[in-house]
Parts: structure tokens; C-alpha cells; sequence
């Protein structure tokens, strides 16, 4: 009987704590940069800051609101994808082009991407994992890492909070 | 009177010797306000706008001014759930923040026509539904103003080309650019964000930020931007689920169905500039939401309940609310991140700035 009290008392800690949390991942800031690239790939990748510093860097422009320029320096995505053994440049014809990646933010948000449209014989994105925005490190909602898509005109692919890339075929 | 000689010296010598400025003292990231080509901005109109704005002359009885219900030190608002005009009669909906007006494309809670200050003034002086300040044409308030020769001197300044400046029409655009220059961008959060202050926030404001920004909550998605408000250019009116009376809203506060007359369109109203939003409680376009706190329920729940008398429904099942509402799960600390964040937005510096006190 005490065995069984212990027990459920153990239990419902337990359960207590997880929830707990499970809150605190929920509201708290995303962790140092790190972007993870998995999906139908031979081999899950993740780049961390010290990676993504040594990988060549780009830097792209983007309007602000007040008409100046926004200056935000990472990695080609191109780059990352190619890193990863994902299909981009040469390699992207056939049926690799039925693949899309989808870019995954820290709260959930998810945007798509078709290679064909990062390839630059194709639609020749020119999309930046940003780790820095006017030559300081992205932080609060928009960091640690962040897409920057400069052709696009409205900034919902600009994913903030970006942690992931899962690469899927639909063709193989 | 002194005063008023030494006035009437500076305004005659320094109007006669450069010609009409205005300097937006704008931070980066705030873009330069748009204005009417018919009504620039000068440091003249705008000293003029602001003595008019202070003036109790401007009522019916000497008792109220645009001030009466946008007060400074609550970020131009009046801590009231609706506004009350200079007889007493009571406005349907509360008196909006004058906080960065000069970047809202529309103007009002559910007018999606009134799009300019100048247009926007003629209705709290001279509008009778309801009665704010109670104006009426020839009721003396004009000549009241002549009287004054501070007011012919300034008004003289603010307009020189016009040969009786005293008109109206110039009372409205001096108050626009009085109200237009009433600029928020020294909060805690501007000198964090843009700043790069780190210190000037909290880390549960850090995290409110996050919250925020997030797609669970979306609260940026309506109130984005330098602002925190809907866009410069095109405004979209929102249903929030605040009501639901077999999926209308209780009279006369329909929304933009009052002039659009699109059933769609009942119940949708601006989303507000959160600038400065800890002090310009209740809240909703009708004051019925007392705290902050109360304000994410609603929203969390995606639309309030309301459990009984003459407005009694359930706003989450309005069939017109916006799909954006949709409710989300939000822990105790998480709430109160969000509304240290939220307490970030708040202007002190704007609220003791004498370029936007009372001159008189």
C-alpha cells in the first residue's frame, strides 16, 4: 500500500515535471545557431555556428520599411542543400525535379520550396540562411538563423527561427 | 500681454525670414510618414495644431478640447470604455490612440472611408451622432478664435500666402499636423530592437517577443510591422469574436458593415497600433475588455463567451470571425512574458515630451 502511494506520488511528479517542461520549451527562446537537414536523405546533417562560419558566406539585401537596406549575411541555401547530398545545380534534373524541401521554424511554421525554383539554371533564388543582420547576430523572434528570400516581394518565406530543412521526393 | 508682444515680434521677424521645415526626427526603421500634398508639414501649423488641440474654445461649452478624450499621459486616449462628449453624451466606441496616427491608412475603429486627419477632425467638432465637442457653423467659434491675437498671429505664420488664414479649413490641417507629429519610437523595445540596447528589455520581455512573433499565438499577423499595427497602405478590419448574437455584433457597433453593408463584413474592426498599449486600457473599440490579461483570454480562447443577459453567445463560434482567431494554448509564464513584451511598447519619454503638452 505505502509501495503503491510512493508510486503514484512518483508518477504524478513525474508527469508534473514533463509538464513543466514541456511549457518551458514552449515559451522559451530558441537555442545557439544550428540548422538540422534530414528527410530522404542517406545520412540526417546538422550544421552548427562553427560550421555554418566556415562554409562561404554570402550577403544579401532587403528593403526596410523606411526604404533603407537591410543587410543579411549567412550561407547560400543552395550550399547547405548541396552539403547535405541533396540534389542542386548538375545534379537536379529528372525526376529530382518532383523534390521540395520544407523549412521549419523553432514555433511550428513550415514554408516550401521546390528545388526546382532554388536551382540556378531554373528559378535561381538566391536564398540566404542569415545568421546576421547588419553585421550583428540575429537574436530575439528573428534569430538564430533565418531565411532571407530577397526576390520574394512579401516576406512569409523569410522564415525567422529557423531550425530545420526536411528534403522529400516524391519521385524515385 | 507682454507675452503677447514678444510673440507677436518673434512670429513677424522669424516668419519673415526662412521659409516653412519640418524635420521627422524619425529612428531607422521608421519610415517618413506619408502627408497630403495639400497640407505639408511645418514646425508653424504644427505649434498652431497643438494650441487648437488644447483648446477648450473648441466645444460647445468651453468645456472640452480634442484633449478631453486624447490625453498625453495616457498616450493620447482616456482611460474610458467609451468616450464622453462636452454635453455628456456618450461616443459608442472609445477614443482611439493618436500614438503614430501619421502612419495609419484609415483612421477610426470601423470606417474604412475616413482616411485623413483633415476629414477625419470636422466630425468629433461638428458631428450631433453623437455630440463630442458640439461645434456648430456660426455658433461663434470662429470669431472666438479671431479675438485672440496670439491666434492671428499663428495662424498668420502657419498659412503666410492666405490672405484671411482663419478659416475652418485651416483649423483641421493645422490639428493634423499637430496630431501627425505625435511620433512613439523611444520605448524600451525601440532601443532594444533598433537600438540594440540589450539591456533595455527584460528576458520575460525577450520572451514575450518570441511569443509574440510565433505562429501558434500570430498576434504580429494583425498587429505587424514598426507599429504593431495593420499596414500603411491597405488596412484589414478584423472579427475577433468579441461578440456572436446569432453572428451579429450589438448595434450600432457592426463594424465596417455599417458601411459596407457586406454580411461578411459585421463585426470587423481595425486592429489597433499596440504602441503604447499598457496604458490605453479597456480595450476593444468598445472598452468592454478591462486589462491586458483579459485581452489574451479572449484571443486564447479564440473569441469570448459571454454567459448571459442581452449579449450572451459565443464569439469563438462567430461565423464571420477572422480564421487568424483561432485560439492557442498559453502557459502562466508564457502570459505573463507576453505582457511584459507588450509593457515594452510603453513611451515614457513621449509622455512627458513638452512638444506635445498643453500650452496653455
Amino acid at each position: 500500500m505505502a509501495y503503491s502511494r510512493f508510486f503514484s506520488a512518483t508518477l504524478l511528479l513525474t508527469v508534473f515535471c514533463g509538464f513543466l517542461a514541456a511549457q518551458a520549451a514552449n515559451d522559451s527562446a530558441p537555442a545557439l545557431p544550428e540548422i538540422a537537414i534530414k528527410g530522404d536523405i542517406p545520412e540526417a546533417v546538422v550544421l552548427k555556428a562553427a560550421d555554418l562560419a566556415q562554409m562561404p558566406r554570402e550577403t544579401v539585401s532587403v528593403p526596410d520599411q523606411d526604404g533603407s537596406q537591410i543587410s543579411y549575411e549567412g550561407v547560400a541555401l543552395r550550399d547547405i542543400l548541396k552539403k547535405a547530398g541533396i540534389p542542386v545545380g548538375k545534379d537536379l534534373r529528372g525526376k529530382a525535379m518532383s523534390s521540395y524541401i520544407l523549412a521549419k521554424a523553432h514555433d511550428g511554421y513550415q514554408v516550401l520550396f521546390s528545388l526546382g525554383e532554388l536551382g540556378s539554371d531554373f528559378g535561381n533564388e538566391d536564398i540566404v540562411v542569415a545568421d546576421k543582420r547588419d553585421g550583428k547576430a540575429l537574436f530575439g523572434y528573428q534569430g538564430p538563423l533565418r531565411l532571407v528570400c530577397p526576390k520574394d516581394k512579401a516576406g512569409a518565406r523569410s522564415v525567422r527561427m529557423l531550425e530545420s530543412i526536411e528534403f522529400v521526393r516524391l519521385q524515385k | 500681454m507682454f507675452g503677447t508682444i514678444l510673440l507677436a515680434v518673434f512670429l513677424l521677424v522669424g516668419g519673415g525670414l526662412h521659409a516653412q521645415t519640418y524635420h521627422w526626427s524619425l529612428p531607422k526603421g521608421f519610415p517618413k510618414p506619408r502627408v497630403p500634398h495639400d497640407n505639408p508639414m511645418s514646425d508653424e501649423k504644427v505649434e498652431l495644431g497643438r494650441r487648437l488641440f488644447y483648446d477648450t474654445r473648441l466645444s460647445v461649452n468651453g468645456k472640452s478640447s480634442c484633449a478631453t478624450c486624447h490625453k498625453q499621459e495616457l498616450a493620447f486616449t482616456d482611460g474610458l470604455p467609451v468616450a464622453i462628449g462636452a454635453t455628456g453624451e456618450e461616443h459608442p466606441r472609445g477614443a482611439m490612440s493618436l500614438v503614430n496616427v501619421a502612419y495609419s491608412a484609415v483612421l477610426t475603429w470601423s470606417n474604412p472611408n475616413m482616411t485623413e486627419l483633415e476629414q477625419q477632425a470636422l466630425t468629433p467638432m461638428f458631428g450631433e451622432l453623437p455630440i463630442e465637442l458640439g461645434l456648430r457653423a456660426g455658433d461663434g467659434f470662429l470669431p472666438r478664435l479671431r479675438a485672440d491675437a496670439k491666434y492671428v498671429l499663428l495662424f498668420k505664420r502657419a498659412f503666410p500666402v492666405e490672405s484671411d488664414p482663419l478659416s475652418i479649413g485651416n483649423v483641421t490641417k493645422a490639428i493634423a499636423c499637430f496630431e501627425r507629429s505625435i511620433i512613439s519610437a523611444r520605448s524600451p523595445y525601440d532601443r532594444y530592437h533598433y537600438g540594440g540596447e540589450d539591456a533595455a528589455v527584460s528576458a520575460a520581455a525577450k520572451r514575450g517577443e518570441i511569443l509574440f512573433f510565433s505562429q501558434p499565438l500570430s498576434c504580429f499577423r494583425c498587429h505587424g510591422g514598426f507599429n504593431f499595427s495593420g499596414g500603411m497602405h491597405e488596412v484589414e478590419f478584423h472579427n475577433t469574436g468579441l461578440y456572436n448574437l446569432g453572428g451579429k455584433y450589438p448595434e450600432p457597433n457592426v463594424g465596417i458593415f455599417e458601411f459596407t453593408k457586406d454580411p461578411k463584413d459585421m463585426g470587423k474592426f481595425k486592429a489597433p497600433a499596440l504602441r503604447n498599449i499598457a496604458l490605453t486600457a479597456p480595450y476593444m473599440h468598445d472598452g468592454s475588455i478591462a486589462t491586458l490579461d483579459e485581452v489574451l483570454t479572449h484571443y486564447a480562447a479564440g473569441g469570448r463567451t459571454i454567459e448571459g443577459g442581452r449579449y450572451a453567445g459565443i464569439g469563438h463560434d462567430n461565423p464571420n470571425k477572422d480564421p487568424l482567431i483561432g485560439g492557442f494554448s498559453l502557459s502562466a509564464q508564457g502570459r505573463a512574458d507576453l505582457i511584459e513584451f507588450l509593457k515594452t511598447l510603453t513611451d515614457q519619454d513621449l509622455l512627458h515630451d513638452p512638444r506635445f503638452a498643453n500650452p496653455w
